[in-house]
């Protein structure tokens, strides 16, 4: 991006969260709460105590993985909206493996529980990206109905062929062995080991998306897919790698979920974590380093929210809202300014004549 | 298995009641697709219309007034979205994914804080007031009602195809789309017919919310749509924008929807409940088949 383009950019962002943090506040005020109260308990739900720390951290690690997962895709052109039924398979599939390799030495059902992790993901990422490029059907439709053929399935799975005799579980499959599960970092909080993980698989994506051939050869499909055929690229294959890539993302953080904080495979074990990543990724418009920087800033809105719906009772739907006002304002952006500059020049003649 | 359990004039009735969801969702939807913009928020369009249709139904204690208000608010939700792709460009995608998302926070926030309630809308005095019912008796040992909106939807089909096919304005609309430039050289402004596409979209998806919740269902619940707007979205793409197609495809899903619902006793309802899903893909797979091969042969 050029300077100039990237300061309007920032500036633009920075107005967008303020309006929207203010749109926010009016939505508490017009439902009979004080936004400085809610607010207040925002802050201290992100960042009061050492639990409250580790989750907010741990939640900028999830925004940050799922939010590059959705950049890699659509750098590539293809608009990943099936994180969520991804990361579903990928959670069932390394922890039926997680159940059933136990006596196996950790070095190797690990990697093997994340191998089928990912290629579950990658999978079931790559049928939207095959009919995609192959058959040219819209990707959004089909990954958005396979997360509900994803979710219903694994939920069968867990209910029904893969449940668990343990007494007291109620739906879920068998335990994860003890010597597969990640340790927490802070005790009581979700931040565990898995966040290196997510941290190294994270700087991977982002070297591959800014520093290499691959990442340009994508980037420039997705801008111009005619362009990148016409200068020889493998379009089709670029996007195909992509959505492989974001599937496979999806699928090893469907992983790290459940063995570190469910232990099992349970059918609620994700409260759309997909969606969340996706929002930052569009209001950071699919940059890679914006992603990881903002990650921050929006997982503790995100814990915060939790906190202040405890607090206040605000709901903590509210963020949600927050956050959809931001993409609505950055996706208008470029049409307001110029709108702006076409009412400028409008103008100036005429002052200038008087 | 025994298939009279499946194919009866039960199923038939269910096929009709689910199928109304999508064919008013699908023709709001082809009203912006003529118009030359896939709406993609059309889920979130359902999803406010079915909640404002709930409260309001409950609130005023009337069916007429639930549904009038569900339609004022399909059209701002049809406002909102013209405003932001038609004046400022936004792009369709992100506009209408964000807005999905945006409808679900939304309903779910004000059910949560201002009413009190989660998971659904159970108020504690009063009723939510449903639409009427057709009733048509036993027929098969099935009670066959069929909701007011049935027959209405299929009203709207009807004069759907008629303005789209043999009306000026349609004609307008469909160039808005196609031939922006000859419809301005005519004296007609593209801008204004792609707002007219996006209100009316924004209406009957208002429409169709409120047959989810007060006909379909009587209550309000939680992302209560099931992502059947974007099932609306594959059926246009299926009916290729034609409202009778759309009507056809649309009652395709109905079917398979209804006859998953029958074979519950036989297959788990956490497995029936992706038929509808995997039918819809598959629809989209056999038709890019066909215009494939289509244009293969006629390259021949």
């Amino acid at each position: 991006m050029k300077s100039k383009e990237r300061q309007q950019y920032l500036l633009s962002l920075a107005i967008s969260v303020i309006l929207a943090l203010m749109v926010g506040a009016l939505i508490m005020l017009a439902t009979g709460h004080n936004p400085l109260e809610g607010y207040g308990a925002l802050v201290k739900g992100a960042f009061g105590t050492r639990r409250a720390w580790g989750n907010t951290l741990y939640k900028s690690f999830q925004l940050c993985i799922t939010g590059l997962a959705t950049a890699i895709a659509s750098s590539a052109g293809i608009f990943n909206v099936g994180g969520e039924g991804q990361m579903y398979l990928g959670a069932l599939a390394s922890c039926y493996l997680g159940a059933r390799l136990t006596g196996v030495s950790p070095w190797l059902a690990l990697p093997v529980c994340f191998l089928a992790a990912i290629l579950s993901g990658a999978v079931y990422a790559w049928i939207p990206a095959v009919l995609k490029v192959k058959l040219k059907i819209n990707e959004v439709i089909t990954t958005i109905l396979m997360n509900s053929i994803a979710i219903y399935f694994c939920s069968y799975m867990a209910n029904g062929p893969l449940k668990t005799m343990e007494r007291g579980v109620n739906t879920g499959t068998d335990a994860i062995d003890k010597l597969f599960r990640f340790n927490r970092l802070i005790p009581g909080s979700n931040l565990s080991e898995t966040v290196f993980w997510i941290a190294g698989i994270s700087l991977l994506v982002w070297y591959l998306m800014s520093a290499t051939t691959t990442g340009y050869e994508m980037r420039l499909t997705g801008q111009n897919e005619r362009f990148a055929r016409f200068v020889g690229l493998k379009a089709d294959r670029l996007g195909i790698a992509g959505m492989l890539i974001s599937g496979a993302m999806c699928g090893a953080l469907g992983m790290f979920e459940c063995f570190a904080l469910q232990n099992r495979f349970k059918p609620d074990f994700s409260s759309e974590f997909y969606f969340d990543g996706m929002l930052v990724a569009m209001i950071m418009r699919y940059k890679p380093f914006g992603i990881i920087l903002m990650s921050f800033f929006f997982g503790a809105l995100k814990m915060g929210a939790t906190g202040m719906q405890s607090q206040t009772g605000i709901s903590s739907e509210l963020i949600l809202i927050v956050q959809s006002i931001i993409i609505f304002f950055m996706a208008a952006e470029q049409g307001v300014v110029a709108r702006l500059q076409l009412r400028k020049t409008r103008r100036e003649p005429i002052s200038k004549g008087g | 298995m025994d298939w009279s359990s499946v194919f009866n004039a039960g199923t038939l009735m269910n096929t009709f009641n689910t199928a109304t969801i999508v064919i008013l969702a699908g023709l709001g939807c082809l009203m912006t697709e003529q118009a030359g913009m896939m709406n993609i928020g059309i889920d979130g369009m359902m999803t406010v219309g079915a909640f404002v249709a709930a409260v309001a139904s409950w609130a005023f204690n009337s069916w007429v007034i639930g549904l009038l208000c569900a339609v004022l608010a399909g059209l701002l939700t049809g406002l909102f979205y013209g405003v932001m792709v038609v004046r400022y460009h936004s792009d369709e995608f992100i506009i209408g994914v964000a807005f999905n998302i945006f409808a679900v926070a939304l309903t779910t926030f004000l059910l949560r804080t201002v009413l009190s309630q989660s998971g659904s809308f159970h108020p504690a005095s009063g009723t939510v007031q449903n639409l009427p019912y057709l009733s048509f008796g036993k027929i098969g040992g099935s009670d066959i009602n069929i909701s007011l909106m049935v027959p209405l939807s299929w009203l709207l089909v009807v004069i759907a195809q008629v303005f789209i096919y043999k009306t000026p304005a349609g004609f307008w609309l469909h160039a808005s789309g196609e031939h922006p430039e000859s419809l301005r050289s005519v004296g007609r402004n593209p801008e204004k017919m792609k707002y007219i596409g996006s209100v009316i979209c924004g209406v009957l998806c208002g429409l169709s919310g409120a047959y989810l919740s007060i006909g379909y269902l009587s209550t309000f619940t939680e992302g209560m749509s099931a992502e059947r707007g974007y099932v609306a979205v594959a059926c246009v793409i299926f009916g290729r924008s034609n409202p009778v197609r759309v009507f056809l495809a649309a009652l395709l899903f109905g079917f398979i929807d209804a006859a998953g619902m029958r074979m519950q006793g036989v297959i788990p309802p956490t497995l029936t409940a992706t038929f509808p899903y995997v039918g819809t893909i598959l629809m989209m797979v056999l038709l890019a088949l066909r215009n494939q091969a289509k244009k293969r042969g006629k390259r021949v």
